[in-house]
């Protein structure tokens, strides 16, 4: 039925393929492929066949910065993370060290990590009033003291049985399981997210938060799963930790939330909320994985990595906003 | 020396995409009181702010005492001895009174700012407008009245020659509002020219000698106020005249809808019952802060009532959230549509989708050509003017906005729709489209709740009006017995003569 | 009647809370260690927390304007070890031009911080997360791809720390000094106040003419100079520089401010608030030894004390919103 004027308001979208490659994703497509061209003239040793070797001691970090798209895209932050895969790790190591079953060692680290995280989603749920930073700020201080109170005096423990961590470590042909498991789980996160209901809502919260809620979004259940989800895939991450390590200490996990913030922030998605999509946070993680070992291959400090790193982040973030300014300059100029 | 204190010629004034101002003029005689009138989005806040240094205009010239001047910043006007109290309290709710007023222009010596001397200077200033707090009090334990009151000693404390009152009296109940009318005339007699706008031919009345009025972004032309009639003041600022605004539409009264009981929420409203039947448009009206939004928050889940029962269609129902209010058939669309009703930044389609995307999604993923086909056909149906639904909902007027809203609310089998303030800050002529659409409504069997404030919309449209005062229901008129009258009777506290609560 | 009223201003303020506390924390501890209150003791409590108490006067100034900096521990490593270098290859023995060369360092982080926040509007949470990477590297960088600089290099300016001046330790000195100077500019000086309005509502400073990009930068140049400050400090006390120090102590500098009731929207703190905050926390980690808790509670304590005083702070504003509620007549 059409209104009384008549009127016809066009529905057709503009073509896909068209708005892609003009967008962040695209660039950050592109990017990718620059960043595997440097690496592989920056370094002589860099190959398909090293990546694959080397890429798993990053990858575990990608776990986290799937669900902290989601909290960054609610227009909130969790620093825990790192916290929680160093309890969990720790746990992990513990439990594993007494004997049991490794799929009980798998069950308790993602259970601990489950338990943190709904921990955060609890208070920030019955607070409303309190700002996410603070609260994972102090769960941050709490998750590593407990994980520090656990590990003792020596601070750190070592797997006596590593077998069953060594199995998840290991590889089909050249490729690694974790990379299968990162890239199936991306997958799905960014197809929930970008496609889903569940996503859509996500979107609504993190953009107008009253009006999501007015219209009939169930905010709090929302983000109290993500939270609870969050700390889930802290686990996950936990173990992959100890299987290359085959330990864990106070210091495991340290800075990780960074790291996924990070990730996250240069693939677009807007630490303000409502912005920005897992595709772009995707790429740029497996960017940010390839000049790691690129760059790590031709011995360069991890601290110089690092402070690539940050200056990618810092300009990838400013960017935008500057060219965003004297667009606007221009057509006020223009406009007068 | 010039016969103007004031005088503006030529202001054009651009933003990226909308020429704000176009070649608009102004005088302001000394001692004067100048209303300043127009719809929304006319160019009156953009205009003060020219005047106060904020905006740089463009083209144009600006004289004081016919000097010409060129404001750099808000710094500037200020020395010049100009002062705005903004439509919204422009404070620090941080910081105590005395800090907000002298805020810039702090007493300062040895470059250490002399609290002792502020705080006096300040319990003065509100001594002089009769103010009930003490300069010491945390700007944000106060009322907005309070607030407002603070904003006007703010301009005395800098000698303001000129005073700038941008909507003052929105925010207030008729008794503050009495109280700022008086401070005005207290303003004017010390010789302060003020320039006041309003969107309330009351305040024009009681307060203004001359009236400008804008339209559009252009200036349309200044009248003495008491040579001009309402009729063509309106004609000047709506460009057209105004007939036959609403038209509920006969409409045979169905079974009873909703039916309210004994609804209270402490601190917010006591003792509420009302009934709406389908097909009836109910009026809930009543002075801003009478509890009317709050009554119906409570009814829709948005929060929850302490004492009280609902019931649907005979049914009671327990509410605990919005989403349980959709499901059973009760929406309410809120009052403040840029925070509460859309999200600005999206595209109209989604907007009007959104409570209900889970309904046709498949497997939990969005079924997208379904959506965009729902969202085109909804919002042709109620007739907004938009291109295409992906065009964000900021760029649409308010009334276009508000279409959306409703289009949302329509996107789900309903029962009940509320509408709080539904024209609030809608141009006249989206406003008879927004009616048209809820009589379509009635007729198509929904019960509505319609909350105004505005007194023609309130005894036009509805089947009957419900008063509140102060928190409580204090009468109920059906659409024969209700006048404009009795109406204000009811709405009044005890104490208050009619003429006091003329605002409704 | 008036002085009824400031009394119950001071009583119902948040700092008289915090005193409270904090003087019931010495008393308990007093009566389970009576060699807590040696000045002796207190000197060394607030010698080794030196540095975040110092920095969070430029927390209090980043939070107040609604921001956040978790660069200022990598700051204070460059500028740090920046001197610590310095000071070993002989390059410079004076020790007041060590102080004004690790201000300096850390004035220009806290510009470039600065800039990046109010000119080119990149989040804090963000820019300065990209910049803890950024300086902590440089400062890496700078101490030769790990270099430290030991007590025996450092000459005399490791001996700043141990000095005395009319009996108080030369550390101390400079808290005192930093707390009476942030004391009075806060509440004093307009520039101050201007810091306060800009987190209170950024739109109404705009509009009464407070160049609010300006006061944005300067709050982080504020923070950068204390950071610096604070490398300084650190490197004296520690009589070390190595640049992986104070890692995630930005964390104890923010917990500080926060317990001080400095509020992470912007507008409310004070600078007492951030000293008892600081002293709070120092206590605390100084007491847990004394009263037989192992260390390794220190952490959980911690983030449990924080977590209790702003969920504390929202019960008890609940409770006030809802008492007001009560008391409107209807």
């Amino acid at each position: 039925m059409a209104g009384k004027s008549g009127r016809s308001i066009n529905n057709v979208p503009e073509n896909p393929v068209k708005r892609m490659i003009f967008s962040w994703e695209g660039i950050m497509v592109l990017l990718f492929v620059l960043v595997n061209i440097f690496c592989a003239w920056y370094s002589e040793f860099y190959n398909l066949k090293s990546v694959l070797r080397q890429m798993p001691v990053y990858l575990a970090e990608i776990f986290l910065m799937l669900p902290m798209a989601y909290i960054l895209v609610l227009g909130e932050i969790d620093i825990s993370v790192g916290s929680i895969v160093c309890l969990s790790a720790t746990i992990s190591c513990l439990v594993s060290n007494t004997g049991l079953p490794f799929i009980l060692v798998i069950l308790i680290s993602l259970l601990v990590g489950t338990a943190c995280g709904a921990v955060n989603g609890f208070i920030l749920t019955r607070f409303q009033e309190l700002p996410p930073m603070i609260v994972t700020l102090a769960t941050q201080i709490i998750f590593r003291g407990i994980a520090e109170i656990v590990l003792g005096e020596g601070g750190s423990v070592s797997l006596v049985n590593s077998e069953g961590f060594k199995a998840i470590g290991g590889k089909v042909g050249r490729i690694p399981y974790i990379l299968f498991l990162v890239l199936i789980l991306a997958i799905v996160a960014a197809l929930i997210l970008g496609k889903s209901t569940f996503g859509r809502r996500v979107y609504a919260i993190g953009t107008n938060r009253l009006t999501a809620y007015y219209s009939g979004i169930h905010v709090q259940k929302i983000r109290m799963l993500i939270y609870t989800l969050m700390g889930t895939f802290c686990g996950l991450c936990a173990l992959f930790m100890v299987s290359s390590s085959y330990g864990a200490n106070t210091t495991t996990g340290n800075g990780f939330e960074m790291d996924a913030i990070a990730m996250a922030v240069f693939g677009g998605i807007s630490s303000t909320g409502g912005k920005g999509n897992l595709a772009g946070g995707i790429i740029s993680a497996f960017i940010i994985v390839c000049l790691r070992v690129g760059l790590g291959q031709q011995n360069l400090h991890p601290q110089v990595i690092l402070l690539i790193l940050g200056l990618l982040l810092i300009c990838a973030v400013a960017l935008p906003n500057v060219v965003g300014e004297i667009k606007k300059a221009l057509k006020v100029k223009k406009n007068a | 020396m010039s016969e103007y204190v004031l005088e503006l010629k030529g202001i054009t004034k651009i933003f990226p995409g909308v020429k704000a101002l176009n070649n608009v003029q102004f005088q302001l005689k000394p001692g004067e009181v100048h209303a300043l009138m127009g719809e929304n989005g006319a160019g009156k806040s953009t205009f003060i702010k020219v005047i106060t240094g904020v905006h740089k205009a463009e083209e144009g010239e600006m004289f004081l005492n016919g000097q010409k001047v060129d404001f750099k910043g808000p710094k500037d006007a200020q020395a010049a001895g100009i002062a705005a109290v903004y439509q919204h309290p422009t404070s620090y709710p941080h910081l105590t009174v005395a800090e907000n007023i002298f805020m810039g222009h702090e007493i300062i010596v040895h470059k250490m700012i002399q609290w002792k001397k502020m705080n006096e200077e300040a319990n003065k200033l509100l001594g002089q407008l009769n103010a009930d707090f003490d300069a010491t009090a945390e700007m944000g334990t106060l009322s907005v009245a309070q607030q407002q009151m603070v904003e006007i000693a703010k301009a005395l404390s800098t000698n303001a020659k000129i005073v700038i009152l941008d909507e003052p009296t929105a925010a207030l109940t008729k008794r503050e509002s009495e109280e700022l009318y008086r401070i005005v005339d207290h303003l004017r007699e010390e010789g302060v020219s003020i320039i006041f706008i309003s969107h309330r031919f009351e305040d024009m009345y009681r307060l203004a000698s001359r009236v400008t009025v804008f339209r559009d972004s252009q200036y349309i032309g200044t009248y003495n106020v008491d040579e001009i009639t309402n009729a063509d003041l309106i004609k000047a600022m709506v460009g057209r005249e105004i007939k036959d605004l609403f038209p509920k539409p006969e409409v045979q009264l169905g079974e009873e809808m909703l039916r309210v009981e004994g609804l209270s929420r402490v601190g917010y409203f006591k003792n509420v019952s009302f009934d709406v039947h389908a097909g009836e448009i109910i009026g809930l009206t009543g002075l801003v802060g009478a509890g009317r939004t709050e009554v119906v928050e409570s009814i829709c889940g948005i929060t929850t009532p302490d004492e009280g029962k609902v019931y649907l269609e005979g049914q009671e129902i327990h509410i605990k959230q919005p989403s349980d209010a959709m499901k059973k058939g009760i929406i309410l669309l809120p009052e403040d549509r840029q925070k509460e009703g859309l999200i600005m930044s999206w595209g109209l389609g989604r907007n009007v989708t959104l409570p209900t995307i889970s309904q046709y999604a498949k497997k939990g993923f969005n079924n997208e050509p379904k959506e965009r086909e729902l969202a085109k056909q909804l919002l042709e149906e109620v007739d907004t003017k938009a291109v295409d639904i992906f065009q964000p909902a900021s760029s649409l007027s308010g009334g276009n906005q508000q279409k959306v809203v409703v289009a949302k609310a329509l996107s789900q089998e309903m029962k009940v729709v509320i509408m709080d303030e539904p024209t609030k800050g809608v141009d006249v002529g989206a406003k008879a489209e927004i009616y048209a659409i809820m009589g379509d409504l009635a007729k198509k069997g929904y019960a509505i709740v319609l909350i105004s404030s505005e007194m023609p919309e309130i005894l036009g449209m509805s089947d009957r009006i419900v008063v509140m005062c102060n928190g409580r229901k204090t009468g109920e008129l059906n659409k024969e017995e209700a006048t404009q009258e009795r109406i204000l009777e009811l709405a009044m506290e005890k104490g208050q003569t009619s003429k006091e609560a003329g605002r409704l | 009647m008036k002085q009824k009223s400031t009394l119950k201003k001071i009583t119902g303020s948040r700092e008289f809370l915090l005193a409270v506390i904090l003087i019931l924390l010495f008393a308990i501890i007093t009566a389970i260690s009576p060699s807590f209150l040696k000045p002796k003791s207190l000197m060394d409590m607030l010698k080794n927390n030196a540095v975040t108490m110092v920095m969070a006067l430029g927390m209090l100034c980043v939070m107040l304007v609604g921001g956040i900096d978790i660069s200022i521990m990598s700051t204070l490593a460059l500028s740090g070890m920046s001197i610590g270098m310095l000071l070993k290859y002989g390059q410079i023995t004076s020790t007041i031009l060590a102080f004004v060369i690790a201000l300096a360092i850390g004035l220009a982080c806290g510009f470039l911080v600065g800039l990046v926040i109010s000119r080119a509007s990149v989040p804090p949470i963000i820019a300065t997360m990209g910049f803890m990477y950024v300086f902590r590297a440089l400062g890496y960088l700078v101490s030769n791809n790990g270099e430290w600089a030991g007590a025996a290099a450092l000459g005399s300016f490791k001996n700043f720390a141990t000095s005395s001046v009319l009996g108080i330790n030369a550390v101390v000195w400079v808290i005192i000094l930093c707390y009476v100077v942030f004391f009075f500019f806060m509440k004093w000086t307009r520039t101050g106040r201007k810091i306060y309005a800009v987190g209170s509502n950024p739109s109404a400073a705009e509009v009464s003419g407070i160049n609010v990009k300006n006061i944005k930068l300067m709050v982080y140049m504020i923070m950068g100079v204390l950071a610096g400050l604070g490398g300084a400090l650190q490197v004296s006390v520690y009589a070390s520089a190595m640049p992986d120090m104070q890692q995630g102590g930005e964390m104890d500098v923010i917990a500080a401010c926060v317990i001080g009731g400095v509020s992470m929207s912007g507008g409310r703190g004070t600078v007492l608030g951030a000293l008892l905050g600081s002293l709070i926390l120092a206590t605390i980690a100084k007491a847990l030894p004394l009263v037989g808790i192992g260390a390794l509670w220190q952490n959980t304590i911690k983030g449990v004390l924080i977590l209790v005083v702003v969920m504390v702070n929202v019960i008890l504003q609940r409770i006030a919103d809802r008492n007001a509620l009560k008391g409107r007549e209807m």
